[in-house]
């Protein structure tokens, strides 16, 4: 029981901070990152029975501009992550959108159970999945459609970006690997 | 081994944490996950390095050695010349017999067994003479240890480590399988290997 305590110190270190070169870097790369796909949704393609933006994109933003380094950030694990989570996700929807409180709980548990196992874990797929089953009837409407608008296009707008934008930033290498 | 092992390891979250703010971007580890990591690969790099360096790598291939039938002042000889305190002993066929070095010239000048320099040194200044005449006539056979400790070309650095220390010897001649002496280990041999 001590000891079941005692792991919940802690007692390691935090990493340090990075520099003010990498802040901006970061924000430059989420900015023209998101900026494509929201214009798409909402000035392009507007009016239409399309969803080309969702939440979990910003997560995804978080890694591929913020973390470039990181197993987590790389194509594969973006690309992987999302399809196989919106796969999950929509599955898990039709299949139990009559227990909405299961159905979300099942979505996400067996994305980061699919993601771990095909080694693509990015943890925005964790929200691509639980967004097919809690979104809006525009998005339940998708089916299946949903893993290409708006994932995939989506997805892949925003690796060309990061592609550009972190190559252009000289202390930035991007991908690490691709899969 | 092992000492030398843990004084390697102590990499400390500070030095890690300093090396992590040299790395452009955001390093998405903690830096007691890089020591964990740091650890079992040292390890790791240690055990290949052991097991892959064989006697034959660390070996010198040019042996000074002497037959077992010739006089005790040979060895004497080639010890001095050399600068060496031991020479493995061959017999006509150049198998290895027995090593020969120091403490047997030593064991042989006193009746104790296994004396140091400074024991048989006070021995010759206690009584009238040495016992130094008696080497004359004897032969390297005489005087040598036999049967030699050695070791096969394809050990590991690991067993040949370990033998030098469990045996607390000095060298430690390498032979092919029919007892051909083929070089010898010293144990600054093991520590040029190390570093």
């Amino acid at each position: 029981m001590k000891n079941y305590f005692k792991k919940m110190s802690g007692g390691g270190q935090r990493p340090p901070k990075v520099t003010l070169y990498e802040i901006l870097w970061s924000w430059a790369g989420a900015f023209l990152g998101i900026a494509p796909v929201a214009w798409l949704n909402y000035s392009l393609l507007q009016g239409t029975d399309f969803v080309y933006i969702i939440g979990s994109f910003g997560a995804s933003a978080v890694l591929i501009y913020g973390a470039v380094r990181s197993p987590l950030a790389q194509p594969r694990n973006l690309l992987g992550g999302h399809l196989l989570s919106a796969l999950v996700g929509v599955a898990t929807y039709q299949l139990f959108h009559p227990y909405p409180w299961f159905a979300a709980a099942f979505s996400v548990a067996t994305a980061i159970a699919l993601m771990h196992a095909t080694q693509t874990l990015h943890p925005p797929g964790g929200a691509t999945a639980l967004i097919a089953v809690i979104g809006s009837d525009k998005i339940h409407d998708l089916g299946f459609w949903y893993l290409v608008f708006p994932v995939g296009i989506g997805v892949l707008i925003m690796l060309v970006v990061a592609l550009i934008v972190n190559t252009l930033a000289k202390k930035r290498k991007y991908p690490e690997f691709w899969f | 081994m092992n000492q030398f092992n843990e004084c390697f390891q102590t990499l400390t979250d500070e030095d890690v944490f300093e090396a992590m703010k040299r790395i452009p971007g955001y390093v998405d580890i903690t830096p007691s996950d890089f020591l964990d990591i740091y650890k079992i690969a040292f390890d790791h790099a240690l055990s290949r390095i052991r097991s892959a360096v064989l006697a034959s790598h660390v070996m010198t291939p040019k042996v000074v050695s002497v037959t077992e039938d010739e006089p005790v002042l040979e060895a004497v000889k080639k010890m001095g010349k050399y600068n060496i305190s031991g020479l493995p002993v061959l017999d006509s066929q150049n198998r290895i017999v027995g090593v020969i070095s120091e403490k047997d010239f030593l064991t042989r000048m006193n009746e104790k067994q296994a004396p140091s320099f400074m024991q048989v040194l006070q021995q010759c200044l206690e009584t009238s003479g040495c016992l130094m005449v008696s080497f004359k006539s004897l032969k390297i056979g005489d005087i040598m240890s036999s049967p030699p400790v050695t070791i096969a070309r394809d050990a590991t650095l690991a067993e040949v480590a370990g033998t030098l220390d469990r045996l607390s010897i000095n060298r430690l001649p390498v032979c092919d399988e029919s007892s051909i002496l083929v070089g010898i280990i010293a144990r600054s041999d093991i520590v040029q290997v190390m570093c």
